[in-house]
């Protein structure tokens, strides 16, 4: 409903200050605003570039007349305006709605009662601006806003006065086909009687859930509009009467307002003075008026910071534009560790370690008590910045490159190993080991070998199922707990695909079920997985809606699916499964937690609470980090909240932090002492008894992986990884 | 919602009051002077509560301390804390709210047992997860209960302490409401879970019949049960509230109903109420005098 404003958008019009942007039309855009009193309303103003043109200055200062003559009771009252300003504007009150066709889509057609009262209503309001010698001319479901006290009739922005010339381009363009009367569809006049027809279109729609002309293309619409009979199915029959009459295709014979809505109220007697819309509104609709009317008093969304520059500095090659099936060809004809990869387009290379560029400083260290510490090592990886976890497992540490996957010895941080491993899904560590799906070149089949940590050599396969298909590249090996591998995977023959849990050290699988296709073509089927409480849980994008997360569960014993659920998410989605043995947690427009067992929400953390200030962000809580009892993440730009992981109730919110942009897809890491988040600055150590930031070591880092068996904070920034060490 | 009379204050911190949130004739039953008021410039409108005439400031504020503090699901907010020991007042951002007493008046009369049901059941997850914290609510009364389009939150924090401290007799103590204090809490034992869970039933009872002492007869057959042990004069006797909500929503998964997600299916002319409080909130403009 509301939208941030832009960054071009004026702090001001007239007198009143600019909040958030309700919607934008042909004619102009409309924003929430506030006065110095503090009284809220909707202010309309001309798009800057029709500013110039006489025409459109016209018909807004008939925009602002007519809604003038409709009034508060059947409009928006109308509050000011000035249509002589060098951008002409409009303040009504705020009529949050919802609007008729979001009412319907809420609840489904109309009771045949609420459809009387609300066609009775908009029947008066019409008469009202007829009678001051006004056609409205745009008459349409999104048009009629819904309160509890009755239908309003709002955006005249194609209103005229009855027998004015048209103006030049007010044309048939201008209106709604679906919902426009014969005469407006041939071009020719649009009185008062076209109002009744689309009036009797949006009732039809109320009752029914459509146009009595249907949908469809432009065209179509306009024949059917002037040729067809209209399709009255699903009006109830008491009203299909005086609905056909309102949809004659001669004007002349349709009734006027007045006859119309005495017809509307005939018959129920309900529809007096005292009775109130709310009364015959079903649940649905009553709840979508209260909703409006309760969060158009939470915090505005903040204003939209300006777009970035034309051309970003280009580091290398373009990595984004690089396919991934692209990579994958290249690597999977390329040879292992480090043989051949001076070709070109291949920008992974080791450095060994690194001492002398230091190219990390940027900006001024300020004054600190706490010094950051130094680095334990640096690890030079010249590729672009990726969000791939730093994998630890047993002496050694893998990093993914682009590529290769680098093994790093944990201990100095020094290169010994790269591994033709490009894909992150196809392999996994388990804190100790590294294990990955076995390359396509050497065996048919599906097979599962540990990554010897000294040399990035595979082993022997330790499992091997053969009706599934070793050269399929989107196979995902998600995690391995307990000696057994948890995996995706294409069946030989066939497109079917499977989650199963292969034993590693008998190399039997212990269950198997069917898992839905992969749908991308270069994609795994997967976004993670995770073993906690009895359960593997998986996360998918949601099909076709990017911004939703698919959450499945299904039993360690068996693999049966015990429940799944949608999650909305904003940023980039989770490589990670933040969890404990009770609950997993998401930071989006609240912290969530929700339990494993059933997959209900147990707890929301947010929804009630101050943000403060986050530029331009819509995102208030970023990616959560649990340990021991505390869930951690960022609320809004605030600083880190530690939240009770089994309650929800807040524990502390960091203190002190002032004028940071936080990162809110980056979970914090969390140590003894410390816990640790990336902000614009840089990487902050707030501590856990104080609650305030110690230190702040200046990074543009991406990555925070905590080793905790090894007290390690390992940070992935533009070209390097270095170690720090977790306190 | 009732303009402001003579003797309120104009402003109240940074705050300017705009216009009261319970009517004047109800103050003896209402634990808080309740007010809308905004910003000078305009741009931040909240609730404001004020300790009600005759009560202790100092033991209102400690209180007010103890609601700050809490970030309770189903409990009223209270985001800042504001004034001297002689004047404290407590404010939240402000949301159309309704309490128990206005949704009833808004209705013309007793709720739907559906309403009542689910009210309830959000007032007892409330309490269920505030009690295992140890945490009793101590003030819950229709009034102090301000229903929003998404559910109720309890609200007066601590009421009962606040106006009379332990020891000494709270019954017919203004601001508190008779019908909801439990026999022992009237008496001026401690404020307890089991007397949350008596107030909870008076509550119900409200919501069921317009009283929150009712006759047996009065209140819808199924809701009989849980409203009679909730009231039992013995405290050992009352339900515990995660026991209350199973009653009034049988199956139903704990954590849902305070969640505050979706907004409650609400009777027509409580949603009319709420929303034409936001309307009237929305055009309210300050005192020209102000700015």
């Amino acid at each position: 409903m509301l939208s941030p404003l832009l960054h071009d958008d004026p702090e001001t019009v007239g007198r009143y200050r600019l909040l958030a942007r309700i919607g934008s039309g042909g004619m102009g855009t409309v924003h929430l605003a506030r006065t110095p009193g503090g009284r809220t309303v909707a202010v309309k103003v001309l798009h800057p570039r029709l500013a110039g043109d006489p025409e459109a200055r016209t018909r807004f200062r008939l925009e602002a007349d007519a809604a003038r003559v409709i009034g508060g009771r059947y409009g928006a009252g109308v509050h000011d305006a000035d249509p002589a300003a060098p951008l002409p504007w409009l303040a009504t009150e705020y009529v949050t709605g919802p609007s008729l066709d979001e009412a319907v889509e809420a609840g489904g057609p109309l009771p045949e009662p609420a459809v009387r009262a609300i066609g009775a209503a908009l029947a008066e309001g019409l008469g009202q601006l007829h009678r001051s010698e006004v056609v409205h001319r745009d008459l349409k479901p999104s048009n009629v806003m819904v309160t509890a006290f009755g239908p309003r009739i709002i955006d005249f922005g194609v209103a005229r006065a009855v027998g004015d010339a048209p103006l030049t381009r007010a044309g048939s363009a201008l209106g709604t086909p679906a919902f426009m009367s014969p005469e407006q569809a041939a071009d020719l006049e649009h009185g008062p009687a076209g109002d009744v027809f689309a009036l009797a279109g949006v009732l039809v729609f109320a009752a029914s859930g459509h146009g009595p002309f249907g949908s469809g293309s432009a065209a179509d619409l306009l024949y059917r509009v002037r040729y067809a009979d209209p399709d009255l199915g699903g009006v109830p029959p008491a009203l299909v009467p005086v609905l056909a009459r309102c949809l004659d295709k001669d004007p002349a014979r349709r009734p006027a307002t007045g006859e119309l809505a005495a017809a509307l109220t005939d018959g129920t007697g309900a529809h007096g003075p005292a009775a109130l819309l709310a009364d015959v509104l079903p649940d649905a609709v009553l709840r979508e008026i209260a909703r409006r009317g309760d969060d158009v008093w939470r915090e505005p969304p903040h204003r939209l910071p300006p777009p970035p520059p034309d051309t970003p500095p280009a580091t290398g090659p373009a990595a984004p534009a690089v396919s991934r099936r692209k990579l994958f060809a290249m690597t999977a004809g390329a040879v292992a560790a480090g043989a051949g990869l001076a070709g070109g387009g291949v920008w992974a290379w080791l450095a060994g370690r690194d001492s002398g560029t230091g190219g990390t400083a940027r900006g001024r260290t300020t004054a600190q008590t706490v010094k950051p510490p130094a680095r334990l090592w640096t690890f030079a990886v010249h590729i672009p910045n990726a969000r791939a976890e730093v994998l630890a497992a047993g002496s050694g540490v893998a990093i993914p490159a682009g590529i290769v996957l680098c093994g790093v010895n944990a201990e100095s941080g020094e290169g010994s190993w790269q591994a033709d491993l490009a894909d992150g899904w196809r392999y996994a560590a388990d804190g100790k080991k590294l294990y990955a799906l076995r390359d396509p070149e050497e065996g048919d089949t599906l097979a599962v070998c540990e990554i010897d940590m000294t040399d990035g050599q595979p082993g022997k396969p330790l499992a091997e199922v053969p009706d599934l298909a070793g050269d399929e590249p989107r196979n995902q090996l998600l995690c391995v707990v307990k000696d057994i591998a948890y995996l995706a995977a294409r069946a030989a023959s066939g497109g079917s695909w499977y989650l199963l849990a292969l034993g590693l050290g008998d190399g039997r699988v212990r269950w198997r079920t069917a898992l839905d296709a992969a749908r991308q073509q270069n994609e795994p089927p997967l976004l993670c997985a995770a073993v906690t409480g009895g359960r593997l849980l998986r996360f998918r994008s949601d099909s076709g809606l990017s911004s939703f997360l698919e959450v499945t569960a299904h039993d360690l014993a068996d693999g049966t699916q015990k429940w799944s659920r949608s999650e909305p998410y904003d940023g980039p989605p989770p490589t990670r499964i933040v969890h404990d043995d009770r609950h997993f947690y998401l930071g989006a427009d609240a912290l969530t937690a929700v339990r494993l067992a059933d997959g209900e929400t147990a707890w929301r953390f947010g929804d009630l609470r101050d943000v403060g200030d986050s530029a331009g962000e819509t995102r208030l809580y970023g990616a959560p980090e649990v340990r021991d009892g505390a869930v951690y993440c960022t609320e809004g730009d605030r600083g880190v909240v530690s939240v009770d992981a089994l309650t929800g109730t807040l524990n502390w919110l960091e203190k002190g932090l002032k004028n940071r942009h936080l990162n809110r897809d980056e979970a914090p890491a969390v140590g003894e002492k410390y816990v640790y988040s990336l902000d614009e600055q840089g990487l902050r150590a707030v501590d856990l008894r104080t609650r305030t930031a110690v230190w702040t070591l200046p990074t543009d880092a991406t990555v925070l992986s905590a080793d905790t068996e090894r007290g390690r904070l390992y940070v992935r920034q533009e070209k390097e990884t270095f170690a720090l060490p977790l306190d | 919602m009732e303009g402001l009379r003579q003797d309120d204050p104009a402003r109240i911190g940074e705050y300017v009051t705009l216009a009261r949130l319970d009517p004047s004739a109800e103050a003896h039953l209402v634990p808080e002077r309740r007010y809308l008021a905004r910003t000078a410039d305009g741009a931040r409108t909240v609730l404001v509560s004020l300790p009600p005439r005759g009560a202790d400031p100092a033991r209102w504020a400690a209180e007010a301390q103890w609601a700050g503090r809490l970030t309770q699901p189903g409990f009223w907010p209270v985001t800042q804390l504001g004034g001297s020991a002689a004047f404290p007042w407590h404010a939240s951002p402000y949301r159309p709210v309704l309490p128990l007493t206005a949704a009833l008046a808004a209705h013309g009369g007793p709720l739907p047992e559906r309403t009542v049901r689910l009210v309830g059941a959000a007032l007892a997850e409330a309490l269920a997860s505030a009690h295992v914290l140890g945490v009793a609510h101590g003030g819950i009364c229709p009034a102090a209960v301000l229903l929003t389009a998404y559910g109720p939150l309890l609200g007066c924090f601590g009421a009962a302490r606040a106006l009379a401290p332990d020891g000494t007799r709270r019954a017919g103590v203004p601001g508190l409401d008779a019908g909801c204090l439990a026999p022992e809490a009237a008496a001026g034992h401690p404020v307890s879970p089991a007397g949350d869970v008596h107030a909870l039933g008076a509550v119900l009872a409200y919501l069921a019949t317009g009283h929150t002492v009712p006759e047996r007869d009065e209140i819808p057959p199924a809701l009989r049960g849980p409203i009679a042990a909730c009231l039992s004069r013995d405290p050992a006797g009352r339900p515990a509230p995660a026991q209350v909500l199973a009653e009034l929503a049988p199956g139903a998964a704990y954590g849902t109903h305070t969640a505050g997600t979706e907004p409650l299916p609400l009777p027509g002319r409580v949603v009319a109420a709420l929303s034409d409080q936001s309307v009237r909130v929305l055009t309210l403009e300050l005192p020209a005098e102000v700015r």
